[in-house]
């Protein structure tokens, strides 16, 4: 767990300093496109999240645990 | 599918105006480019001073009111940038100085007094303008209008929205001030012909756009003589007098908003001060003397 | 370019950016949006060998989703969600060794579970010059169970919008109260709560790729068994933390984007998992999207899994046979097609997802014999106006 950690902790130092060229305001279409959204399909992510919830242990992430169900 | 080139043409800010954009199907790019005429209309409501309903004519009409007039953040952001614009210029570059305007009548060659020229500039100045949480102090007598800016910024705008829209090839042209949405097909750059300020059908250069915006600024009218000397339309507002600059600039930056700014702030200065000044800037530029010279800079490496 | 001039430049620059129709900065939506998702899935059922006796059919499970984004002023937007699902069908009540010894699922009652779940929830984000915060509450209910919650959020962009930081918070209780709790000998009233706290940030890489890494962490305490089966006790207490990463990356040749996501979590039952998502978004002309994807995952086992009850074990000591505590893999495949037309996007999605011990990337010692193997597709509408 602390070897997974420090690896993403330095993959992510590297890719910060090496890669952070200037982006310029018109040069953003591409990352504003739909497809390029970390969630494109809101509803889509909120049924896998509460069908995995259900029948695998794991839960979390990229955000708080939301309401609860029966289903755990 | 190939994209097709769709050329949406319409009146807007008291120009011709024009989007370009490709898209693969041509009924949709002109749904598309109607819904991004429709931006350039409402910043046109906003802030035309043709407009008695807009709300810059609102703000002009509160001058002197101690209670001041609400605006919202795009208003606010205006105001910031014009106050950049005023630094930037030592003062040259004034959204106050149009009071200044009405002064001289240029078709009838008429020189204001002295005293004309002394009182309305009491009534000139970007520093006592005031604005805190949303709400805006134009003192009495004062007036702005942000010509220079606006148009400009519907440019960017535009674009910005164009883009979000989901179009990748396409460019924004209000009258002249170009924005890009993005290269032609097979990375090509949007070729753009400069018009001379005697004559439209004067192309004095061209420049291939790739990325950001073009933005000109000139006087048009022919200057007048007075007493034998040449006065030019600009005025300068701290002197209350035409300057006698440059006659005609034209700028190219990463955005059109800037162009517009360096091109004005250009336009207001002493002509070889403007030259240098704009030499200093490294962005590629074009501009016309008072003697009708054309000089460029840097428009072959636009990119 | 160190000179005066340039400074200029770059004033102006700065200003102009900052301008609302410029700067690429969150803000409310311009428009709202109203979406749709019905979704079906049906676990697999179990086959003769895996339980002789009894119910072979498990969960069949329809979900409607319905959610409504709408601007309410200049600053704000609101969100609405409410959600109903109607589930039948028949989960594990206890395993036991069958006549050859091997382990056999025994799933529950003739008559089966009939089972319906309704949830609301209400949100709203407010946008401050260089982010935002939102707040967010929730109500869900079954026959048998209960859970109100609310979350708080801040995002924050930094770097020329570059650079986004976000954190949050939610809070969880929940009630539940089995049905035949009387008539058979299960809890009658039980509550658990859970809190739960998230980190996250993005980071621009270039004109085409972004990045991001998230960490969260989640504490749960109350009633943690499953009340349902004959013999399941589980701790009070479990803490659970989740370190997940993603990537997107658009080809331009292609028209066509990648999306990598990785998982990795840790609780203190004893259970590990790793989940690896990857998806191609590919357009097809402007109005057209095929979206393959797949999905693997592989959890080990709870410290006191077991995958055959052993009812005579004292009550104080941990055991469960849930499939969900269980060693295991599963791999998911999917497909969708997006289409748009006009304000409105049609969406529909068909998934296949299987579960097995041979999957698992973790030591099996104890394969379950009931894990779940679904099929489930979706059809969804949202509209813009």
């Amino acid at each position: 767990m602390r070897a997974l950690r420090t690896v993403l902790l330095l993959a992510l130092s590297a890719l910060l300093l090496n890669a952070c060229m200037e982006v310029r305001a018109w040069e953003r279409g591409y990352l504003a496109r739909d497809e390029m959204a970390w969630d494109p399909d809101v509803l889509e992510s909120a049924l896998n999240d509460h069908i995995f919830f259900s029948k695998e242990a794991s839960s979390g992430g990229n955000s708080a645990a939301g309401g609860g169900c029966g289903c755990n | 599918m190939e994209p097709k080139l769709t050329r949406f043409t319409f009146k807007a800010m008291g120009s011709f105006c024009e989007i370009q954009l490709f898209d693969a199907s041509r009924v949709h790019g002109k749904q598309l480019a109607r819904k991004l005429s429709s931006e350039v209309a409402r910043l046109e409501a906003k802030y035309s001073r043709f407009k008695s309903e807009s709300l810059l004519s609102q703000i002009n009409l509160a001058a002197g009111n101690a209670k001041g007039l609400a605006i919202d953040t795009e208003t606010v952001s205006l105001l910031e940038h014009a106050k950049s614009c005023f630094e930037t210029s030592d003062g040259l570059f004034d959204i106050t100085a149009g009071v200044l305007n009405t002064l001289w009548d240029f078709k009838q060659a008429k020189v204001p007094s002295q005293e004309q020229i002394e009182e309305a500039l009491t009534r000139v100045g970007f520093d006592r303008l005031a604005w805190q949480d949303s709400c805006l102090h134009l003192p009495q007598g004062m007036q702005i209008d942000f010509g220079g800016i606006v148009k400009e910024y519907a440019a960017d705008s535009v674009a910005r929205l164009a883009r979000e829209l989901g179009v990748d090839a396409g460019l924004v042209n209000l009258g002249g001030d170009f924005s890009v949405i993005g290269l032609r097909p097979d990375d090509r750059p949007w070729p753009v012909g400069i018009q001379g300020p005697e004559h439209p059908q004067d192309v004095i250069a061209g420049i291939a756009l790739s990325a950001g915006g073009l933005a000109s600024s000139g006087d048009y009218e022919r200057c007048f003589l007075h007493e034998g000397k040449r006065y030019s339309h600009i005025l300068n507002p701290m002197t209350g007098w035409p300057s006698s600059g440059l006659r005609a600039v034209s700028v190219a930056a990463s955005l059109c908003t800037v162009a517009g700014s360096v091109a004005t702030i250009a336009m207001l200065k002493e002509e070889q001060a403007a030259k240098d000044w704009l030499l200093e800037s490294g962005l590629p530029h074009v501009w016309v003397d008072s003697h009708a010279k054309v000089e460029s800079s840097g428009l072959s490496e636009q990119g | 370019m160190k000179s005066s001039a340039s400074r200029n430049i770059l004033a102006l620059s700065s200003t102009a950016l900052a301008l609302p129709g410029i700067a690429l900065a969150a803000a409310p939506p311009t428009q709202s949006t109203a979406s749709y998702k019905l979704s079906n899935y049906q676990e697999d059922d179990l086959s003769r060998s895996e339980a002789p006796f009894g119910e072979l059919e498990r969960y069949d499970i329809d979900v409607h989703q319905f959610q409504l984004v709408s601007p309410i002023s200049r600053n704000m937007s609101l969100q609405v969600d409410a959600n109903y699902e109607s589930l039948s069908g028949a989960s594990p009540w206890f395993t036991s060794r069958g006549l050859d010894g091997e382990p056999i699922v025994n799933l529950s009652g003739a008559s089966g579970i009939r089972d319906q779940r309704r949830e609301i929830s209400i949100g709203s984000r407010y946008y401050l010059d260089s982010g935002s915060v939102a707040g967010n509450i929730g109500y869900s209910e079954e026959d048998d169970y209960r859970s109100v919650y609310f979350g708080i959020n801040a995002e924050r962009d930094f770097n020329n919008e570059l650079t986004t930081l976000s954190a949050g918070f939610s809070h969880a209780s929940d009630d539940i109260f089995p049905t035949d709790a009387l008539l058979f000998n299960r809890v009658e009233n039980e509550n658990k709560k859970s809190d739960s706290a998230y980190v996250s940030l993005s980071q621009i890489i270039n004109q085409v790729s972004s990045f991001q890494v998230a960490f969260s962490v989640t504490e749960q305490s109350g009633f943690l068994s499953d009340p349902y089966k004959l013999r399941d006790s589980r701790p009070d207490e479990k803490t659970q933390l989740a370190l997940s990463t993603a990537y997107r990356r658009f080809f331009v040749g292609a028209d066509a984007a990648l999306h990598v996501n990785y998982r990795y979590y840790h609780d203190d039952f004893g259970i590990s998992s790793h989940t690896g998502e990857l998806a191609w978004h590919q357009n097809i002309g402007t109005r057209l999207q095929l979206v393959p994807a797949l999905r693997y995952y592989s959890q080990s086992a709870a410290d006191f899994f077991t995958n055959v009850d052993d009812i005579l074990k004292p009550l104080n000591e941990f055991q469960s046979s849930d499939y969900r505590l269980a060693a295991f893999g599963a791999i998911s495949g999917g497909l969708s097609l997006i289409a748009d037309i006009g304000s409105y996007r049609a969406i529909f999605t068909a998934e296949r997802y299987v579960a097995n011990e041979k999957y698992s990337a973790y030591a099996v010692s104890q394969p379950s014999t009931a894990l779940v193997s679904y099929n489930r597709i979706s059809l969804g509408i949202e509209y813009s106006f």
